[in-house]
């Protein structure tokens, strides 16, 4: 059968590095090849918007996740909707494969491009409109998520997938990796918040993509385009809803001397029939990074694991939550339970949370930054597991993550000059996901396939499951020019290499 | 190619992205060449030797940073990019000398003689009016006239210490010298004599330190790292020889530069404990003022104000809430900060000279959020700020004023000494 999985905010692994940035030379060598494309190209944007020298393509070369380096062949950056067509149709007419970037905050080497054209959103970053009354907002994709919930709070609304990078990924990365994010736990993903999106076909069509309504019939295809992570076109504007913000909302830090203790206390609340707005759990590892960090949150340094636990909604009924939460909590063996008291306590929990990924660099200089998701009510055996999977090979996990919905964000810093810890930190990661599949998961829950989730693709899926997915995909971009060699494996695929025009 | 060169500090960089939507030239010009993680990569691989130095991108998309550090307050990862910035330009510099301009400067701030001289000469084109008739010509001499003319005071503005005894039943604080700085002292000396006033009028005790010099922050910044530490020695024994416990410092870009001697002077051995026990001693005026709890005054001059943090203050310094503290001393005033206030207004040092196109691009919507504000003041604690957006207003035809937080303060002691009726209750 085939599902699509949820996708991302950010997401990680180490690969294979082909070592490029390191090896190669920057001079100002020029691609004759890439010259007259450039010149078209460059009469859609404009020439600054055009980058095809090597020493400017260098900033390219990754996104969020350090490990992977990739040359564009070019860098096209439009600066509106009509552009951004154009320059789809240019690509199309010129049979030249692409990929869609956003802010390059993406942590599976999503918005890589290996010697093709590389296509930033980043500039697209208008607001079109905001419609309080139907509690919606039409975006260009360059929007920045933070952004869109800013201009939405005088209408006393936001937009509620918050992935952690919030402050920098764009509403079209969001879209492309099905961005997931604390607040997801209550409030669904960003598959649940698109109403409608215009898109690009790869071959330079224009279709509406609109999410089905009660009296709809047909197919789901925005469903299908949400988290396509760029494989099915370029969407060049999206409407989302827009969330109320809630009457009132009670932050909790829960802190353990066990991790077993906070992950039972998980389930529990779970299993208690609250859904919390979020509930995060950090332990001890990543607590250190944040608490050396300008985010400091005033984590406790001597806990094994904490609990961020976030109720929201009408102010009926939120004290019963939180009694029970806390009393769940100190069951579960919690030392304290503090409360945010007012509204700058409550952000810089959530801060410190959010910028945990980034402070990680304080530890090593190369990080992994795993995402999967496994069976909450295995939330504690798993994390043993995992634990146990690090000291085999001598690394250190540390975690923090998406406890409510069992989405696991395993992080180990390690150094990428050192090539026998390299090689453990992969060997650790694979068994990681041996070990979540083994367990019911799967390999991705919110960062996406990328590149760097290929290689468990096939431990995951039946052949017949990967054809039905290039099947899918051909509806969409039957050249397959949209971020090519990305998400399914192809040589998985028996149908997509006995398609005519397959690269062999 | 070079050779291998260490940058220690960039290997804290993940490549997370955090620093983007905090980088003023990133918004400006849309190109991750131009943001913090991207230069951090152009740093890495010019360190690594993989990129050419004397490639004029690569030039190019460092020359377009300001330095305003405003990254440095948004990377969970703590990566000081200020410090591989400074290394980066002073690698840089021995394959890209500056333009004429940037070096005449450079060579000017160094040395008091010529820097008397351009000061004398900058303030007869203010005093004979030269400035203010040509604040709106063309190109870079209209830019510099009408940063001249937004350091003209009003005439009648208090420059005799007449509040310069510490007020009643004020403890006796620590001696503090002034730095007096090249600008400041040359340009905007009212405000010199404001922050000794209101430093006495609070209990500090002042003293001298004559042989002072520029703080070699601009140096520094430019890649000029012989100059700057020359000045650096200079100003440690200047001000090791006056008594002075505190150093004060009404300029952020100074201050910020001079709490920086230790990272400067570490690889002296002669000079590092020195220079590390001088930083330790340096403060903001601000940081002073909010220390002692600042005697409350009632302004004669009621009225919004907004507030503007210069970078080296906020994130050069990470100083966010002590200006606010000395203007909550002045009674009367309605104080907010500006929606974009810890966002650099393009002036930089020397950005606003090298990069005169990009330096106004970022100072406009600053001047559209103050004028917006309805204020009838900004307030910024840097005199580079105070000229950039002063001339800004100017030019933008607003009569906006834009003063230093110490002036406000000080003017208010002065009304209160002209009308001690008016004087408020002192409940601290």
């Amino acid at each position: 059968m085939f599902y699509r999985v949820r996708a991302c905010d950010r997401s990680t692994a180490v690969g294979p590095d082909d070592g490029c940035a390191a090896s190669c030379r920057y001079n100002s060598f020029v691609d004759p090849l890439a010259t007259s494309l450039a010149t078209t190209l460059a009469g859609i944007v404009g020439t600054r918007h055009v980058t095809t020298r090597a020493v400017e393509l260098l900033v390219y070369e990754n996104d969020g996740l350090p490990g992977y380096h990739k040359r564009p062949r070019m860098m096209v950056s439009p600066g509106t909707r009509d552009e951004a067509i154009a320059v789809v149709r240019a690509l199309a007419a010129a049979d030249t494969p692409f990929v869609a970037r956003g802010a390059g905050t993406g942590l599976s080497g999503g918005a890589l491009a290996d010697g093709i054209v590389l296509v930033g959103m980043h500039r697209m970053r208008r607001i079109i409109a905001i419609d309080p009354v139907a509690m919606t907002a039409t975006v260009e994709p360059g929007v920045v998520n933070a952004t869109l919930s800013r201009a939405a709070l005088p209408h006393g609304l936001h937009y509620a997938p918050d992935p952690s990078s919030q402050t920098a990924c764009t509403i079209g990365g969001n879209v492309a990796e099905n961005a997931g994010g604390p607040h997801c736990l209550k409030y669904g993903v960003t598959l649940n918040h698109v109403a409608a999106a215009t898109v690009a076909l790869p071959d330079g069509e224009l279709i509406v993509l609109e999410a089905p309504r009660n009296d709809d019939i047909g197919y789901d295809l925005l469903g299908a385009f949400v988290g396509s992570e760029g494989c099915f076109g370029l969407a060049v504007d999206v409407t989302v809803r827009l969330t109320q913000n809630p009457a009132r909302i009670c932050t909790m830090l829960a802190d353990f001397v066990t991790v077993d203790g906070a992950a039972e206390a998980v389930s529990a609340i779970i299993a208690a029939g609250i859904v919390p707005a979020a509930l995060e759990l950090i332990d001890a590892g990543t607590i250190a990074a944040v608490e050396a960090s300008i985010y400091a949150a005033g984590y406790p340094t001597d806990a094994a694991a904490a609990l961020i636990i976030e109720v929201d909604g009408p102010v009926a009924g939120l004290d019963d939550d939180v009694a029970a939460i806390k009393a769940i909590c100190s069951e579960s063996g919690a030392r304290t339970v503090r409360t945010a008291t007012n509204p700058a306590e409550r952000a810089r929990l959530w801060q410190g949370r959010k910028k945990a990924f980034g402070a990680m660099g304080r530890v090593a200089a190369n990080l992994a930054v795993q995402d999967a998701v496994v069976p909450r009510t295995k939330l504690a055996p798993i994390l043993r597991a995992i634990a146990e999977i690090g000291e085999r090979h001598g690394i250190r996990v540390c975690n923090v993550f998406h406890a409510g919905d069992g989405n696991l964000h395993p992080n180990i810093p390690y150094n990428g000059d050192d090539a026998d810890e390299s090689a453990r930190v992969h060997a650790a990661c694979k068994e990681i996901m041996e070990l979540c599949i083994a367990e019911g998961g799967t390999i991705t829950g919110e960062h996406g396939v990328g590149l760097d989730k290929l290689p468990y693709m096939d431990a995951l899926f039946s052949p017949d499951s990967l054809d039905a997915m290039c099947r899918l995909r051909d509806a969409f971009d039957p050249a397959r020019r949209a971020n090519p060699g990305k998400v399914v494996p192809v040589h998985r695929c028996r149908e997509w290499m006995a398609a005519p025009g397959a690269r062999k | 190619m070079t050779a291998v060169r260490p940058l220690p500090g960039s290997e804290l960089c993940v490549h997370c992205g955090f620093c983007l939507q905090a980088c003023p030239t990133y918004l400006t010009l849309d190109d991750e060449n131009d943001s913090p993680r991207g230069r951090i990569v152009l740093m890495k691989a010019l360190a690594a030797g993989t990129l050419d130095p004397a490639d004029d991108a690569v030039g190019l998309h460092l020359d377009q940073c300001l330095g305003c550090r405003a990254c440095e307050t948004a990377c969970p990862s703590g990566v000081p990019y200020g410090h591989l910035l400074e290394d980066t330009r002073a690698a840089l510099a021995a394959h890209r000398p500056g333009t004429w301009i940037e070096r005449l400067v450079l060579f000017t701030f160094a040395n008091p003689a010529p820097m008397w001289v351009a000061m004398w000469f900058a303030r007869m084109a203010r005093a004979v009016g030269l400035s203010r008739v040509l604040l709106r010509a063309p190109g870079r001499l209209g830019v510099a006239m009408a940063t001249l003319e937004a350091t003209r005071r009003p005439q009648g503005s208090p420059t005799t210490a007449n509040h310069s005894a510490p007020a009643a039943s004020t403890p006796v604080r620590e001696n503090v010298a002034v730095l007096t700085g090249c600008v400041m002292e040359g340009l905007l000396a009212p405000v010199n004599r404001a922050t000794e006033r209101v430093l006495a009028y609070n209990g500090y005790q002042l003293r001298a330190a004559p042989t002072q010099r520029c703080c070699g922050a601009l140096h520094a910044h430019a890649g000029d790292r012989d100059t700057a530490r020359l000045l650096a020695r200079a100003n440690i024994e200047a001000f090791d020889v006056s008594d002075a416990q505190y150093i004060a410092v009404n300029s952020a870009g100074c201050g910020a530069a001079m709490k920086d001697y230790a990272h400067l002077l570490a690889d002296d051995a002669a000079w590092r404990d020195r220079a590390t026990a001088f930083s330790a001693r340096v403060r903001d005026v601000s940081e002073l003022l909010a220390a002692a709890g600042p005697h409350p005054a009632q302004t004669a001059t009621p009225g919004r104000v907004a507030v503007d943090h210069p970078c080296h203050l906020v994130h050069g310094q990470r100083l966010s809430s002590a200006p606010a503290k000395v203007l909550g001393a002045v009674h009367g005033l309605d104080s907010d900060e500006l929606p974009d206030a810890a966002q650099c207004c393009g002036s930089a040092g020397l950005y606003s000279l090298a990069q005169p196109d990009l330096s106004r691009q970022i100072l406009s919507p600053k001047i559209d959020g103050i004028v917006a504000s309805g204020a009838r003041t900004v307030v910024t604690g840097n005199p580079g700020c105070m000229m950039h957006i002063g001339a800004g207003l100017l030019r933008a035809g607003s009569d906006v004023a834009v003063r230093h937080p110490v002036e406000l303060l000080d003017a208010a002691y002065t009304a209160q000494r002209a009308a001690p009726s008016a004087a408020i209750e002192v409940s601290r």
